[in-house]
């Protein structure tokens, strides 16, 4: 540091060489930021995989580090560090995402690479063999489902199917959905209300949980289901006001009126349907076959729940994939290669096959089907129900002009007062026709 | 004379210390010490710089560049769009209703928290049996984390199965949806009031300072409890209670406590934030990551950063005459003038 002829520091150099510091120690925080997960050394280039903390255990990271001959530094998954990492260019090499959701917005900013050059030189994923859902990991520039394959799914469930209580049912002295034939969305309403049991004010059991991945999700399959579409064909703007669309809307706001279960009015304090429904205080889930897992975990729990088809408000059959959570590696990630490697072997290797077999979800290829847990009767009831539901799986493209959050976000805020004040629901379209398409008129600037 | 002196360069080293004349040996023990001291400033200040630059004014700087683009936070390309971000702040109805919940939550908890402290730390200065055990019991609260208080109240009133509603039941009163409007703003109230042992451990200490004798002498001259509270008490404390007055608003101005209390504290659950309880954190929270506008956030940011400012300069000049330390400011400046000081 040098030293002034008044024999006191320069404050100026001083200041100078602390915002260099400064700058430095920011950056090497960026960096810090990606190296700073766990990664148990396995040798070789180390790659980072943002993900959630239990994707893999130990034992199994090891194997695949010693497999592949890399180290895996494991970095927890947050959307907001993610999107810092993106934008600074220093993303991870592989990254855990929705596909449903995440792939048309990731994939029109550019910043997703294209896997089929990848996969047409793979001996572990052939195309054939990949299961038609993973089609909501691919877009074509304009629409989600076709084009380049940006990503595949861990595991996949047909998120508008629903689970439901026999024994409760039984008590209500009501009969047992089918497990082929869908139910009608006014069925479905009519059962849950009877289903209801109330003391007081308060909801002691919920007949119905209608929320599966989201209520802009839902709002979608029910408007294709009556034969509509919320989004326009290019996906830049939504529209409320068909009758598909309006029918759909009045269903759900009838449905959170109804209070039989969580809706954007009241809320369900634990954030998914889980521990209700383990808790015997939910007669009906619309959650899809991943569920079964959650259920399979309590023995009397999975003697009594049953699975289901997803209901149909017109004369549409369709049952989406709303999540398809999966893997995708970034554009600019640094270590392509080795990231292909330990994608190609989760997908394909035996990490695929453990999950398949663990029943958290349908499995990314057909090929792995067979590994399914088929060993109780409610694992058999669920795996036939799901295999006769496969055919109906279509993909529901959302805009790449804007996240889902940004969507329900608009419900959230438009839907609780409308239900509580009655409004038609000409009105509400209105609202969210207007709020939502400003939203995706600002996406579809920038993206262009 | 010496070749040093004839040649006019400076050698202290090797002129005999006796042949240094006094003035100029005082001013070198002066510039050491300077040295020393300016040595001692930037040791004990550097760290804090460094942080500052770095996680203060980089961010400050980088934002207020982003609150002139449309950026999106991943879209390379955002365009310049000037005051455009600035001119939504104040014609969007949702950021207004959100700044006007922000001013009246702040215009109602901070208060409470003030009184609600002063009253407890009143208390617990009583000569009681026990009373380290009750300082302990209400400055409890505040050592719990946010997050684990917010997830407590979460399981305390949920309209279902909480034991807010069970309580109610046992007298066979209809349950309440707390955690929905319009009740969900009086939980985030409660959950504010939660932490108010804060306020109380601060204000304890401040009570402790008034000499006892000061009560004796108001007691002697004929003062009451409460003027003795009023007239002795309230303004020695003045200035502890000034300081959590400023403390209290810039802190609550920037609250996130409703997103800890909504059910999933992620830009998918920022959506099940009840309106009443949508702060203009909130706001800004949904701005950055639902609806990825980094712009305009940024503005949200910055607009709320002055406000802030503003806020505390009005609240330094209202104080005046309110106010009152032991050592007048003013007096002690005159003084140090008087006395030698620079």
């Amino acid at each position: 540091m040098p030293v002034s002829p008044r024999g006191s520091f320069d404050r100026r150099r001083f200041l100078t060489a602390s915002a260099g510091a400064a700058a430095t120690a920011t950056l090497s925080g960026c960096a810090a930021s990606v190296d700073s997960g766990n990664g148990s050394g396995g040798g070789g280039k180390t790659i980072t995989v943002m993900t959630v903390g239990e994707e893999w255990d130990a034992k199994t990271k090891k194997s695949l580090e010693k497999t592949l001959g890399i180290t895996i530094r494991v970095i927890t998954y947050d959307v907001t560090k993610l999107n810092a990492l993106l934008s600074a260019k220093t993303p991870p090499d592989l990254v855990r995402g929705v596909g449903a959701t995440d792939t048309p917005y990731f994939a029109a900013r550019g910043l997703m690479t294209d896997l089929d050059p990848y996969i047409a030189k793979s001996k572990l994923l052939r195309p054939t063999d990949i299961a038609p859902a993973n089609d909501v990991w691919r877009f074509d520039g304009n629409k989600q489902g076709a084009g380049p394959r940006y990503g595949l799914a861990r595991d996949y469930s047909q998120d508008c199917m629903f689970w439901y209580r026999a024994d409760m049912f039984e008590e209500a002295g009501l009969e047992l959905p089918s497990a082929t034939e869908p139910l009608s969305m006014d069925e479905w309403l009519d059962l849950g209300k009877r289903l209801t049991a109330r003391r007081l004010g308060k909801v002691k059991v919920y007949g119905l949980s209608a929320n599966g991945m989201g209520v802009m999700s839902q709002l979608m399959w029910m408007t294709a289901s009556a034969g509509g579409s919320l989004f326009a064909d290019d996906t830049a703007t939504v529209d409320f006001s068909s009758p598909e669309a309006r029918k759909a809307l009045q269903w759900y706001m009838d449905y959170a009126k109804a209070d039989i279960g969580p809706s954007l009015v009241n809320p369900n304090p634990d954030g998914w349907d889980g521990p209700t429904y383990q808790a015997g205080r939910m007669a009906m889930s619309c959650g899809g076959f991943w569920f079964g897992s959650v259920i399979a975990g309590d023995g009397k729990l999975s003697e009594v729940s049953r699975f289901a088809p997803a209901p149909q408000l017109g004369s549409h059959r369709v049952s989406p994939i709303f999540s398809g959570t999966g893997f995708w590696i970034p554009k600019d990630a640094k270590n392509k290669e080795e990231a292909w490697k330990l994608f190609e072997l989760h997908f394909g290797g035996g990490p695929a096959e453990e999950r398949a077999a663990a029943g958290w979800g349908m499995p990314p290829l057909n090929s792995l089907r067979s590994k399914m847990p088929q060993k109780t009767a409610m694992q058999k009831q669920a795996y036939a129900a799901q295999m006769k539901e496969l055919p109906y799986f279509t993909v529901l493209p959302v805009s790449p002009y804007a996240q889902m959050d940004a969507l329900n976000g608009v419900l959230s805020k438009v839907l609780p007062d409308a239900v509580k004040s009655d409004r038609a629901v000409g009105k509400v379209a209105d609202a969210l026709n207007s709020r939502m398409n400003e939203q995706l008129d600002r996406g579809k600037e920038l993206v262009g | 004379m010496s070749t040093d002196q004839l040649t006019g360069r400076n050698a202290p080293s090797v002129t005999p210390p006796s042949r240094v004349p006094p003035g100029s040996r005082r001013a070198s023990g002066l510039r050491s010490r300077r040295m020393r001291r300016a040595g001692a400033f930037y040791v004990f200040t550097g760290p804090w710089l460094l942080g500052f630059l770095a996680l203060t004014a980089y961010p400050l700087g980088y934002a207020l560049w982003l609150s002139f683009t449309n950026s999106d936070g991943l879209t390379s390309h955002p365009r310049f769009v000037g005051l455009d971000n600035y001119r939504e702040v104040f014609t969007d109805q949702d950021t207004l209703a959100s700044l006007a919940r922000t001013g009246l939550f702040t215009a109602v908890t901070v208060p409470l928290t003030i009184i609600a402290g002063l009253f407890l730390a009143v208390l617990v200065n009583q000569p009681i049996r026990a009373r380290g055990v009750f300082r302990t019991l209400i400055y409890l609260p505040a050592v719990v984390p946010p997050v684990g208080a917010a997830l407590t109240f979460k399981l305390i009133f949920d309209r279902d199965s909480g034991s807010a509603n069970g309580l109610l039941d046992m007298l066979g009163v209809n349950g309440v949806t707390w955690l929905a409007d319009p009740y969900a703003r009086y939980v985030l109230i409660m959950l504010t009031l939660w932490g108010t042992g804060n306020v109380m451990i601060i204000s304890l200490a401040g009570l402790q300072d008034i000499p006892r004798e000061l009560h004796d002498a108001a007691l002697v001259d004929g003062a009451s409890q409460w003027q003795s509270f009023t007239r002795v008490t309230l303004p020695l404390l003045s200035p502890v209670l000034f300081f959590q007055v400023v403390t209290g608003i810039i802190a609550t101005l920037q609250t996130f406590a409703p997103l800890l209390i909504s059910l999933d504290p992620t830009p998918q659950g920022v959506s099940a934030v009840p309106e009443s309880n949508n702060l203009i954190m909130i706001n800004v929270f949904t701005q950055y990551f639902a609806n990825s506008r980094y712009g305009y956030a940024s503005a949200l940011l910055w607009v709320l950063f002055l406000f802030i400012m503003a806020v505390t300069v009005l609240v330094f000049r209202l104080s005046k005459g309110a106010v009152f330390y032991s050592v007048d400011p003013e007096e002690k400046k005159a003084n140090s003038r008087t006395l030698g000081g620079k």
